[in-house]
């Protein structure tokens, strides 16, 4: 009888459910938290779908294209030099403290991120601050108007306004917060900031007064789930309606589920094999081209990437303006490649090549299974009479001591902070960008010729003209063979079918104004 | 036995000094920096070494040592560089999730244990024995990270993350959110609490319990074999006598000794449990700091676990005093 009492009580237990969540709310399922709320202090992307909700830029992008459209400014006019932008305002937009957007308040939100020493920017981390450095001033013309002066012609200006750093933020809340300001984020968005648990939950409501309407959501829960095994089960006992970031195998699996949906995009991303062209043997092109023919990208695609991923034959992703999609790949071919080798051997190239293959441990969206895609590159160039050996190290050692140049060959990607040409080609790969402290030019390639190209296609403002100027640097590019380019992934993310209106951006934002959720 | 516990406190302090040094020197000397870990891929070089040079991190190590102890004495742990909120505040929310969860799991783990090391050491080679010491094994290999998963399989209806329901968080003033559930009277709410701390506080519990069963069957076997229980069996005391009131209190040394190195263990941070039940502990506070080179957190952290293990293993020796009348005698 005692016994059967405890069952009961077990039973009852266990079988309870907990208190109901609103029906309203939307749960959101990632990998990890944010650090900081102030979008001028951090360049993480969980910060940055949390802040692409609570703030607005002044231009941004299409709902569903990396087309650039009005946001708070809602026209905007350039000078025929190229060097002085005026931006007209939206009337009536308030920030979610009640306080009216203006040209001070674009001022004010601008020159935190230019001036240096600013008084109301109480740390100096800023890591976009490059991508803005060419602005050199920021003028509020009347309340509605702002102008910005430009140091030289820069033809990635507008895109960059879109850019989540560029966000406006409101002038009171960061003067009443100073340095805490990134705990008690206030913008102009579809969202306001409400909560935030550190590592247990962050938590949005709808803004009524949005000046595209209040969202029909009435708010969001960010929840850090750090292992994908757990927000899998979340996603299918309800607990949570999107889940990000999942590795590609637990997608494929959930793809089957009727009540999953996978929406999947061509991201802005490119993964690749980079070689230290300082080192020996790395700096004979022989060698670099041998490698780059050794390894068979589409049977990588196949089994390091569940087949969601293209091959890429450059660098800029073929959804991007500009990319060279016309260039011959090199194919698959190992014999080429030992020939290659025997040619460079008979030059005096010591044989055998023994390389090392630095590799992170934890994925990243455009090296999805970083160990799986080490081993198919160490198998491949065995295949040649290439020996490897695998260096793994946690991310951020890896991308240090490669960017101190440490590696031979490495795994390493790069995901478009905008989308322009410059933002891939410029930083991976010209001679400007090889520092031993954070040059994204691991490769270490030095082209003067192609430091021309993109230093001249930087400041021309046609853009057919600036395409012209990537392709040729494209070219060069192709024939040095400084990297491997791998792959471009796809962005898949998985959400239940109670979830409507969400569309997955190409820019990688997750902007959740348009969602819906049917409980 | 003053002198004695004198000497241990001091003994603990030295301890809690040594392990934050070692802790603030070893973080220094990862390679990388804090700055470059903050600006990740998009390092300005100038901008990397002002930062070191404004933080006073490029300043060699032992100049920067010396204004630790200054630092601590007046209670500030530092600002994280990398979030930017005061170490001290974010230690006084982590603190209570560790506390709640190894609570939790100490109370299943050191009975449970118990009654597995008693059972399996009375029927020795039976199906007890077997049963206890394969619980045991299980244990000690099975990771925790698998456990937890196989346990939110296993219990469906449970709920698999955080430590209250996401539209709950906010009805909680403190960080003690079961605690202050109970003690309000909001038992709804403490329900939800329990419901949530169930699973990570079973996975967290195995190791110590499997440990502590090991070692209480080691010792009771030792314990059941001396003569004086021969004697108490010839005088007819019962089973349940002899065990509780003869044999366990002799064979507790070694068990208190194990298993108050299991809480020290528990109350430093489970990494494991909190990052597959999403329970913000300190543990993953502290391992995400390292990660980032954020100095504060981790001396910070180094100094609040320090003190704890040494605290722990303070309340030992002064159980010890009280278990074994030897030990006070030599004391």
């Amino acid at each position: 009888m005692r016994s059967l009492l405890f069952c009961l009580i077990v039973s009852t237990f266990l079988g309870c459910g907990g208190p109901a969540v609103p029906s309203n709310i939307l749960i959101y399922g990632r990998g990890d938290d944010a650090d900081r709320l102030d979008p001028i202090h951090t360049d993480i992307g969980e910060s940055v779908t949390v802040m692409c909700n609570i703030y607005d830029t002044l231009v941004t992008y299409d709902d569903e294209t990396l087309e650039l459209v009005p946001s708070l400014a809602e026209s905007w006019s350039t000078s025929d030099d190229g060097l002085e932008w005026t931006f007209h305002l939206r009337k009536g937009v308030t920030f979610h403290d009640g306080t009216p957007l203006d040209a001070d308040a674009v001022l004010f939100s601008l020159e935190r991120l230019t001036v240096p020493m600013h008084p109301f920017v109480f740390d100096q981390v800023i890591p976009y601050v490059q991508s803005f450095e060419a602005i050199e001033s920021v003028t509020a013309v009347d309340p509605l108007t702002v102008k910005v002066r430009l140091k030289r012609p820069f033809a990635a200006f507008l895109t960059t306004m879109a850019m989540f750093p560029a966000s406006i933020v409101s002038p009171t809340a960061v003067k009443k917060y100073e340095g805490e300001f990134w705990k008690h984020p206030v913008g102009t968005g579809p969202f306001q900031f409400d909560s935030w648990n550190v590592n247990q939950q962050l938590t949005l409501l709808s803004f009524d007064d949005h000046w595209r309407g209040r969202p029909e959501i009435d708010g969001v829960i960010f929840l850090p789930v750090g292992e994908s095994a757990v927000r899998v089960k979340q996603l299918l006992r309800g607990e949570i309606d999107i889940a990000d970031n999942l590795p590609p195998a637990e997608i494929d699996s959930l793809a089957k589920n009727p009540h999953v949906i996978v929406q999947e995009k061509a991201g802005m991303n490119t993964g690749y094999l980079t070689m230290n062209n300082d080192k020996a043997p790395l700096d004979d092109q022989r060698i670099r081209e041998a490698i780059w023919c050794a390894i068979d990208r589409d049977q990588l695609i196949k089994s390091a990437y569940s087949g969601h991923a293209t091959k890429a034959v450059t660098l800029v992703p073929p959804t991007l303006w500009g990319s060279h999609t016309d260039l011959t790949d090199r194919e698959y071919d190992p014999e080429k490649a030992k020939q290659l080798l025997a040619a460079a051997a008979a030059d005096g190239v010591p044989t055998p090549i023994r390389l090392q293959l630095f590799v992170m441990t934890d994925p990243r969206p455009y090296m999805q299974q970083p160990r799986q895609t080490a081993i198919f590159i160490k198998d491949s160039l065995a295949k040649v009479g290439i020996e490897t050996e695998i260096v793994t190290n946690e991310n951020s050692q890896h991308f240090r001591r490669m960017t101190r140049g440490e590696h031979q060959l490495g795994l390493a990607g790069w995901t478009a902070d905008m989308p322009d040409p410059d933002n891939f080609l410029y930083t991976l790969l010209d001679l400007d960008n090889i520092n031993d402290v954070g040059g994204n030019n691991m490769s270490r390639y030095r082209n003067q010729k192609v430091h021309d190209l993109l230093a001249q296609a930087k400041v021309e403002m046609n853009q057919e003209t600036r395409a012209e100027l990537y392709r040729a640097a494209q070219e060069q590019i192709f024939a040095d063979a400084p990297l491997v380019p791998l792959v471009h992934t796809s962005v898949r993310n998985v959400q239940s079918d109670a979830v409507s209106g969400y569309l997955l951006h190409p820019s990688s934002l997750n902007r959740l104004r348009l969602s819906k959720l049917a409980k | 036995m003053w002198s004695f516990l004198f000497v241990r406190m001091l003994q603990s302090l030295a301890t809690v000094a040594v392990a934050v040094v070692l802790i603030f020197v070893a973080i220094r000397l990862l390679p990388g920096n804090p700055a470059l870990a903050r600006f990740g891929q998009h390092s300005v070089p100038a901008r990397v070494t002002a930062e070191m040079a404004h933080q006073g991190w490029d300043r060699p190590i032992l100049a920067q040592l010396i204004d630790l102890p200054g630092e601590l004495l007046r209670g500030d742990l530092g600002v994280s560089f990398f979030h930017g909120d005061q170490v001290a505040e974010r230690l006084t929310e982590t603190i209570p999730a560790t506390l709640e969860l190894s609570i939790a799991a100490i109370l299943l783990a050191v009975p449970l244990g118990i009654c597995a090391g008693v059972a399996s050491a009375l029927w020795r080679g039976s199906w007890p024995d077997y049963a206890a010491m394969t619980f045991a094994l299980l244990g000690v290999s099975v990771p925790v990270f698998f456990l937890g998963i196989c346990l939110m399989t296993i219990f469906t209806s449970m709920p698999t993350s955080g430590r209250v329901a996401p539209t709950m968080i906010s009805q909680f003033h403190t960080d003690f959110f079961l605690c202050e559930a109970i003690f309000t009277g909001r038992f709804a709410l403490a329900l939800d609490a329990v419901r949530h701390l169930l699973l990570p506080a079973v996975a967290l519990a195995t190791i110590p319990a499997a440990v502590i069963s090991r070692i209480t069957r080691s010792s009771m076997l030792e314990v059941l074999s001396s003569d004086y229980l021969r004697t108490a069996k010839a005088k007819g005391a019962t089973l349940w006598r002899i065990v509780w009131r003869h044999a366990l209190p002799n064979a507790s040394v070694p068990i208190v000794n194990i298993a108050g190195f299991q809480v020290g263990m528990l109350l430093s941070g489970a990494v494991l449990t909190e990052t597959v039940f999403n329970w913000p502990g300190m543990g993953r506070y502290l391992v995400t700091a390292v990660r980032e080179q954020d100095y504060a957190v981790v001396q910070g952290g180094a100094l609040v676990i320090a003190a704890m293990f040494v605290t722990a293993n303070l309340l030992l020796d002064i159980a010890y005093l009280w278990l074994d009348p030897r030990i006070r005698t030599q004391s």
